[in-house]
């Protein structure tokens, strides 16, 4: 290779035509990437940095179009070359990293052969010998062991699926890579080690890497330079550094301030409405009593008991990684998933006895709001078909006029304009506007208790803190206690008046957030604390140690006996 | 490729068994639900024979000990069940004394023969056309093409059949116009024989082909779309494979996999499928001794057939389900 640039875009403009006119996805993009650096694209989704990674790889999806501008890798103008031309600079020149790991692999091949029918594309058919030995060559050098090839997708976990498109992605020395979110569907301690993972073999084979994602946290511990992307311009380009500490762009400063930092500011409204309805019931609102759940042979929650009073209304957040019971709690709490062994009570009931009438009286007293709310509405009827249709179910319509007030009360609660987004499809709304909606749509039921699994997990960064301060007052305003399942420290920090952490189906760590998040003492919080990315150059990852090893910590983890930090008022967990 | 777990096969054995024992019931209840008495029906058919039949009653009583239908239910039941395992049907009541079996054994084979012919190269045809629709390679004239063919798929077989019938043996006198093989060759494995049995068997398999290969090709269409939209599929263009490859081993292997169970289901229904399609071919097939049985009220030999059409889906349900494994590596993680 010689020295020239692995890739110049110059004045690149995508265009997607559609029936109702040209939708311009890119606009006049100036870029060039030198060889062995890491550029990152940064943006919400619809900013284009997805369309520029797949304009590089002649991969628009259709109608789109390179409208103008040209795309140079490394001397080769890549508008110009015909199909086939393409299909060979794929992987060995420009070799994509996806976003989806979980799903990226062909789930009825095992590993070795996908490796292998993407060397027999490029240079044709060789002994099977030499391509096992290439094969394991770059399953090794991503950390895999090399009997992970005779695996099927399946049998893998998504940190190893993502270093399996990793090790793909390098088996013929590309001049660039692009990562499209590669972490995006991992949790934070997963994250870190695929990142590190793909650095190091980037640096080893001296390519180009674009790293697309929308953390800010993320990019700033692993690019050297930054690409801002806004509505398909280039809004600001630099190096990280220059970024960081001195982003000139309005949009730029957006980004980096909506990553909640442990400690430092409150991205809520400090104007906290004092007087919150108090509930009067001698009985917790609920209960765990030695609740244990077993899948199988797994146990994916140890006994567990406490009792959430709910008199004052409080967050109590559960945090922890993918597998580590949290979600499971969720649905024991909801109902929809019995204990294998102990009591669930809401108000003294026992969730799995209850009667029929009992039963609707809890339904509409636990609310839920989860991860995924496209999933949540129905596509054949406009969304406010959602909120009426439970309102109604649950008896606490009076009339027509009263429904739509009602509707209309929540979408203000929520920060929407009712008129703009009731009358609309499902598909027309944004991520934030849906999620917004379904908490709309639980808060019109006036429940005692609202459970929020991972609810801003799918929102753009900047919209997060937008949704969660929502939760946060209605908190107050209306007298909810919610349980808030996530795997995000840092809003965890902010808005929990407790704070649970989970690992393994185990309580490691529990108390306020100022002592368990502020200063984690469990060593498995302290792995977790130390995983996540921040935008500060100075707060390097890992905790700023050079020995840091996930495997060691955990195992030291999984030795620690749970930490029970102070009390909170209001509730009790049992220590075990 | 690995074993198949023990608890596994067991299951499906057990499934398997469960199975033809409750359909063996079914069948033989049914039947039983009718007024009618096959001994009058046969007696009936005498009668119209030799005028006159004196002492009916003697005959009646007779004929119900010869048909067994005398004994008390529980007995029937349970002389039908041992009789059912061992293929033993009992004696047709309408081709009097044949044995069932030997009426079965006669027409399986031209049946099997006829419908594994037709539903295979329907299955091929139908899937790769599904894929073909959707595939943003194929020629636009095969896009255009499908859906237009699609449109005999909403014609009945009997009337596919009658059509091609007129065309093809009347009219252009290309193939015969019924029978399974000429009259003027010895069955036996010579090449005439063979031949003949193909150039007879090729009308009725045709019309059974054209009215059913929408039902895989729309199926095929609809899971293809699916799986194009899939990750995998993307990081296959994205890996510069060439797009036949990822037509077939990365879209059309994954999109085949509920076809195969629908294929396994799909035998049993294809007899009673062909029943009318055997009919107008006057093709000797398990089809035609259906119809024939049913317009007699010859409940042995509808017993028998029924058994035996059942039997085969359920076999070949139990042979997808040992195969699927191999097919599909997830379904053998989640049963180990």
């Amino acid at each position: 290779m010689s020295d020239k640039p692995v890739l110049t875009l110059r004045d690149l403009s995508i265009e997607f035509p559609t029936p109702k006119g040209v939708v311009q996805a890119v606009k006049n993009l100036d870029l060039t990437i030198q060889k062995g650096r890491r550029v990152g694209f940064i943006g919400e989704s619809g900013s284009g940095k997805t369309t520029t990674a797949l304009a590089v790889m002649q991969m628009l999806a259709e109608p789109g179009r390179v409208a103008s501008g040209s795309i140079d890798l490394v001397g080769t103008d890549v508008l110009a070359l015909t199909e086939e031309e393409m299909r060979k600079t794929r992987l060995s020149r420009i070799a994509y990293i996806p976003q989806g790991a979980m799903n990226s692999l062909n789930p009825v091949m095992r590993i070795e052969p996908q490796l292998w029918d993407g060397i027999i594309a490029h240079e044709g058919h060789m002994e099977r010998a030499e391509l096992k030995r290439r094969s394991d060559a770059a399953l090794t050098s991503v950390g895999l062991p090399a009997h992970t090839g005779e695996l099927f997708p399946h049998e893998l976990s998504g940190g190893m699926k993502q270093r399996v498109c990793i090790a793909l992605g390098i088996i013929l020395n590309p001049d660039l890579i692009i990562a499209d979110e590669p972490t995006s569907a991992l949790d934070v301690v997963t994250q870190r080690q695929v990142m590190q993972t793909l650095n190091d073999i980037q640096a080893q084979i001296g390519s180009g890497l674009i790293l697309i994602g929308h953390d800010m946290g993320l990019m700033a511990q692993s690019v050297d330079e930054l690409a801002v992307l806004k509505d398909g311009e280039l809004v600001e380009h630099g190096t990280v550094k220059q970024i960081i500490e001195a982003p000139k762009h309005p949009y730029t400063q957006d980004l980096i301030s909506s990553v909640p930092l442990v400690g430092g500011d409150s991205f809520l409204n400090p104007e906290r409405n004092a007087e919150a309805p108090k509930r009067d019931s001698s009985e917790p609102l609920l209960r765990f009593e030695k609740v244990r759940k077993d899948y199988g042979a797994v146990t994916a929650l140890h006994p567990m008991s406490f009792a959430l009073q709910g008199d004052t209304p409080q967050i109590i957040s559960i945090v922890g990684q993918s597998g580590s019971g949290k979600s499971t709690m969720g649905s024991i709490m909801l109902g929809f998933n019995p204990p294998s062994q102990g009591r669930v009570l809401f108000e003294g009931q026992d969730v799995a006895a209850m009667n029929a009438a009992q039963s609707l009286e809890f339904r509409k007293n636990v609310q839920a709001v989860f991860q995924d709310p496209y999933a949540c509405f129905n596509p054949f009827y406009r969304v406010n078909h959602a909120l009426k249709f439970p309102f109604k179910q649950f008896g606490l319509a009076q009339s027509e006029a009263h429904t739509q007030q009602a509707m209309e009360e929540a979408c203000d609660a929520v920060g929407l304009d009712p008129d703009l987004v009731l009358s609309r499809y499902p598909h027309q709304l944004s991520g934030g506007q849906r999620q917004r909606l379904i908490v709309a749509r639980a808060l019109m039921l006036s429940p005692k208790l609202l459970i929020a699994d991972e609810p801003v997990s799918m929102v753009d960064a900047s919209l997060r803190a937008t949704i969660l301060s929502n939760i946060y007052d209605l908190k107050d305003k209306y007298g909810i206690s919610i349980l808030y399942i996530t795997h995000d420290l840092a809003t965890a920090y902010h808005v929990s008046d407790y704070v649970m952490v989970l690992y393994k189906g185990h309580v490691v760590e529990a108390g306020p957030p100022k002592e368990v998040i502020g200063q984690p003492q469990h060593p498995y919080t302290q792995l977790l604390i130390d995983s996540i990315p921040w935008p500060d150059l100075d707060r390097a990852w890992g905790g700023g140690r050079s020995d840091w090893d996930p495997e060691t910590l955990e195992a030291e983890a999984e030795r620690a006996s749970a930490v029970y930090r102070g009390d909170v008022v209001g509730f009790e967990l049992a220590r075990v | 490729m690995g074993r198949i777990p023990r608890d596994y096969l067991v299951n499906r054995l057990v499934t398997l068994v469960l199975t033809i024992l409750i359909a063996a019931t079914i069948i033989w209840i049914i039947p039983r639900l009718s007024p009618v008495d096959p001994a009058e029906i046969a007696l009936g058919r005498m009668a119209s024979g030799a005028g006159a039949v004196a002492n009916s009653e003697e005959i009646l009583a007779q004929l119900r000990a010869n048909m067994g239908i005398d004994q008390p239910l529980i007995v029937q039941y349970f002389k039908y069940l041992t009789g059912a395992l061992v293929f033993d049907f009992g004696l047709s009541t309408a081709a009097f004394p044949t044995p069932v079996s030997t009426l079965i054994l006669n027409a399986l084979p031209w049946t099997l023969g006829l419908m594994i012919f037709s539903l295979i190269i329907t299955f091929f045809i139908g899937n790769l056309l599904g894929a073909l629709m959707v595939w943003d390679r194929s020629p636009k004239l095969v896009r255009v093409a499908i859906p237009a063919a699609m449109v005999f798929t909403s014609i009945p077989p009997i009337l596919s059949g009658l059509l091609l019938m007129w065309i093809f043996a009347a009219k252009l006198q290309w193939f015969p116009l019924t029978g399974a093989y000429s009259i003027f060759v010895e069955p036996g494995w010579t090449w005439d024989f063979v031949s003949s049995v193909l150039y007879h068997g090729f009308l009725p398999a045709l019309s059974i082909v054209i009215v059913t290969f929408g039902f895989w090709t729309l199926g095929m269409r609809g899971l293809m779309i699916t799986v194009q939209g899939e990750d995998y599929v993307k990081l296959a263009e994205a890996k510069g494979l060439r797009p036949r490859y990822i037509l077939y081993r990365y879209m059309i292997r994954n999109a085949i996999l509920p076809q195969i169970t629908a294929f396994a289901l799909k035998i049993g229904l294809l007899i009673a499928g062909q029943v009318l399609v055997e009919r107008i071919f006057a093709y000797n097939g398990m089809g035609k001794l259906l119809y024939d049985a049913i317009l007699n009220q010859d409940f042995p030999v509808i017993q028998g057939v029924s058994y035996v059409i059942i039997l085969m889906t359920a076999l070949s349900v139990f042979l997808v389900d040992l195969l699927y494994p191999f097919i599909d590596p997830r379904i053998r993680h989640e049963a180990a």
